[in-house]
């Protein structure tokens, strides 16, 4: 930390600080420092930078000590983290290990984290759904949590402007449900996929099995190339971190794209312990954090500060923020920050097979993971005994079928054959919950970090909502399938606590009333102007699609309403 | 699925030939540095020789040149439970006596072919319910026929030799012909 005079005020004062770098805080970071706002970007994990920092990236099957499965020492000792399909051999190194950083769970939640630059945008699905407004309207038109600020309207332009630097691979689909964007040309749907598109198109009206919309440069264009990343090579080894910045990560866009203007600061080993609330001045001044490394407290200065910590992790820090003006966290006069959390129910999958179109196989990978069937619940109108609906992941593949029954030279034989399985397809769901005021993080009053920070208390559970949703969700695959012809239909329900779905949402929700929401429909908090919160804890409720692109959108939008607040002096 | 779980089930997915540096033979000990079972020389001899029983030498390498019998016991070693490498050293003293049993000698006396009945064998008793053969010696036998497997199907050779593996496809056809080979 040569450079960091912290003596002097001068040197720790920018036009903007940037709490967290990755999914949102790598957009916040771009935006701010594109108009030309000194920026310092924090981030409480260590540097990995594009390409350089990828010590897998390149490694072969053979080359990873254990093929790729985690000793069982490490799985024991990280029951959480274990249970995310990403966390493996080659990507481990990404992931929070869960005795490293503990919180108390009140109720079970798997909270998957990333602590590094670029968070866990390194290790997101890349999974991109423009939500609508019949999610944006669906708390006011179903009567829970808060109305949404905003409409599609609103946000429609920003998905455009996100989406055209991010590159997004999709189709024109047409559909007022999953509204088309800025698209690269999609991943195409394979036999069986097709086929079952064209099945539920013709059965149900108001079905749709469309190709995944994706962070996938399927063909980049000038601004993708500008920024360092080439062509998708489909690999689909995306959680190791892509040396052709083949998909979106703030590593390989936002990140340093900020520091090439010049403006941009990027301080790793930074964990910040609370924004600083100046009464007389009626604002935020700054941010205090611990060097990780050092374990010295340092004030960084600001006119404008986003907080972009992951969703739960900015709820710690905006909790922890407390002072005489604000003594439950800051911006908290509702007295609903922590509260109405919610998250995506993905407790449910369906699989069968398809005996037909043997003559048609892959070849390559699809980084787009296959088909999506938008939601079709309640959509235009309630019509089920639950509120809102699910969207679906659908996918069908062949494997290679090398029976390794008996042994020697037969066995030797038997493993080189390539003879393909009939086609195999799967579905898992996708739902929406609802945000309740007793889903809930807190601080907890006596559990501290390593840094005397408190540890992060959470309560979040399911709700009889989400059974009868996944009820549904296996009844209408099952019948799908059914009639597609397809068989052997085996529907599972796996119980998995909470968290695991990594969409957890909510907690300094968004409203137009200052008496229920903490921030504004500028993701500005309504009770100190200069604080913007535009990750995960802002959303008011969840949709069921994948939300990382309405980040995105939210956060651009964000900066540019704060930049020309700024300019004309209101903040 | 979960990702240990989709290995044990498919067995083919990941595993290969051990980057394991060729130890100086201390006499009685095994060449391979293990922290949680202890495998002396003779075991490792005698997983040496199952493996290649399984994967042998033919005029393409087998298990012992690609020293797949050391990846076997360092999985055994890192990615298993306490309890499986119990019974996985249980069934390595049962299988050693049912060898003898049968055959009134060791396995490493045994001619290919005997070898090759009295593993197959073993592998026919199929149903887990069935009492023919204790539970630990099939344990001890499932660890060692899954992960010579797995070895095999991801060592380098195989990957470069046998079925290629790309670490860079550069392609997506979703719509690829395929004619279904006679299986030989």
């Amino acid at each position: 930390m040569a450079n960091l005079n912290i003596d002097n005020v001068k040197d720790r004062t920018f036009d903007a600080i940037v709490i967290g770098s990755g999914m949102s805080g790598g957009w916040a970071a771009k935006e701010l420092t594109d108009k030309g706002l000194k920026t310092l970007i924090l981030e409480r994990g260590r540097d990995v930078k594009h390409n350089i920092d990828y010590p897998t990236t390149n490694m072969y099957p053979w080359e990873f000590e254990h093929r790729g499965e985690m000793p069982m020492a490490v799985q024991e000792a990280n029951p959480i983290v274990n249970r995310c399909y990403a966390f493996g051999e080659d990507a481990a190194h990404f992931f929070v290990k869960d005795n490293d950083h503990p919180y108390v769970q009140e109720k079970p939640f798997d909270w998957i984290r990333g602590y590094q630059v670029g968070g866990k945008s390194l290790l997101w699905a890349r999974q991109t759904q423009r939500w609508s407004d019949f999610d944006f309207e669906g708390p006011a038109r179903d009567g829970f949590a808060v109305d949404w600020p905003i409409r599609y309207k609103d946000i429609a332009p920003w998905y455009s402007y996100v989406e055209k630097f991010a590159g997004i691979s999709g189709n024109k689909d047409g559909l007022a449900e999953l509204p088309d964007g800025e698209f690269l040309p999609a991943f195409p749907l394979n036999t069986v996929e097709t086929y079952f598109s064209e099945h539920v198109k013709n059965k149900y009206s108001n079905r749709h099995v469309i190709s995944a919309r994706c962070a996938h440069l399927s063909k980049p264009n000038q601004i993708h190339l500008d920024q360092g990343r080439v062509q998708c090579q489909k690999r689909t080894l995306c959680q190791r971190g892509c040396p052709f910045g083949g998909y979106f990560s703030a590593n390989a866009s936002t990140i340093p794209w900020a520091l090439k203007s010049g403006h941009a600061t990027l301080r790793p080993f930074s964990v910040v312990q609370e924004v600083i609330y100046d009464e007389k001045l009626g604002k935020a001044t700054g941010v205090r954090v611990i060097d990780t490394n050092t374990k010295e407290a340092i004030e960084y200065f600001a006119k404008i500060i986003f907080v972009n910590a992951a969703a739960l992790n900015t709820n710690l820090v905006l909790l922890n923020s407390t002072s005489n003006r604000f003594p439950n966290g800051l911006g908290n006069d509702s007295g609903v920050l922590g509260k109405y959390v919610a998250f995506h129910n993905y407790s449910a999958h369906i699989n069968a097979e398809y005996d037909g179109f043997k003559e048609w196989t892959t070849d390559g990978r699809n980084p787009a993971g296959g088909g999506y069937i938008p939601r079709f619940r309640n959509v235009y109108k309630q019509e089920t005994d639950f509120l809102r609906g699910y969207a679906s992941g659908f996918s069908a593949y062949r494997y290679q079928q090398r029976p390794w029954d008996g042994v020697g030279s037969s066995l030797k034989d038997n493993l080189v054959k390539d003879d393909l399985s009939g086609w195999k397809v799967g579905s898992h769901m996708m739902g929406e919950t609802i945000p309740k005021e007793s889903n809930y993080v807190a601080l907890d009053k006596t559990l501290k970090d390593q840094w005397g920070i408190p540890q992060l208390k959470i309560s979040v559970d399911y709700d009889d909502n989400d059974e009868k949703m996944k009820k549904d969700y296996i009844e209408q695959l099952t019948e799908m399938f059914t009639t597609a012809g397809f068989t052997n239909i085996k529907a599972s329900s796996d119980h998995r606590a909470p968290g695991l779905d990594i969409h957890e949402m909510g907690g300094a929700r968004m409203g137009n009333d200052p008496k229920t929401s903490i921030l504004n429909k500028w993701n500005q908090m309504h009770a100190v102007k200069n604080v913007f919160v535009t990750d995960g804890a802002s959303m008011t409720s969840t949709s069921c699609q994948n939300p990382s692109l309405t980040y995105m959108a939210f956060t651009a939008r964000a900066a540019d309403y704060a930049v020309g607040e700024m300019k004309k002096g209101n903040i | 699925m979960h990702r240990r779980t989709a290995i044990r089930n498919l067995a083919l997915i990941i595993g290969g030939a051990a980057l394991l540096p060729a130890c100086m033979q201390e006499k009685g000990k095994a060449t391979v540095a293990l922290k949680n079972v202890d495998i002396n020389a003779e075991q490792e001899t005698l997983v040496g020789d199952i493996a290649e029983t399984i994967i042998p030498k033919t005029n393409t390498p087998g298990a012992k040149d690609l020293d797949l019998h050391l990846f076997v016991l360092k999985m055994l070693d890192d990615c298993y439970k306490k309890e499986e490498q119990q019974s996985f050293m249980t069934g390595m003293a049962q299988f050693t006596d049912a060898v003898k049993k049968k055959y009134n000698k060791t396995f490493a006396d045994l001619p290919v072919k005997q070898r090759e009945e009295m593993l197959l064998g073993i592998e026919a008793d199929k149903d887990p319910k069935s009492t023919a053969l204790p539970k630990e010696l099939k344990t001890f036998y499932g660890i060692i026929k899954g992960q010579t497997v797995n070895g095999y199907t991801n060592s380098k050779y195989f990957m470069t030799k046998q079925v290629v593996y790309e670490l860079v496809p550069g392609r997506y056809n979703a719509r690829f012909p395929y004619k279904q080979k006679q299986s030989a």
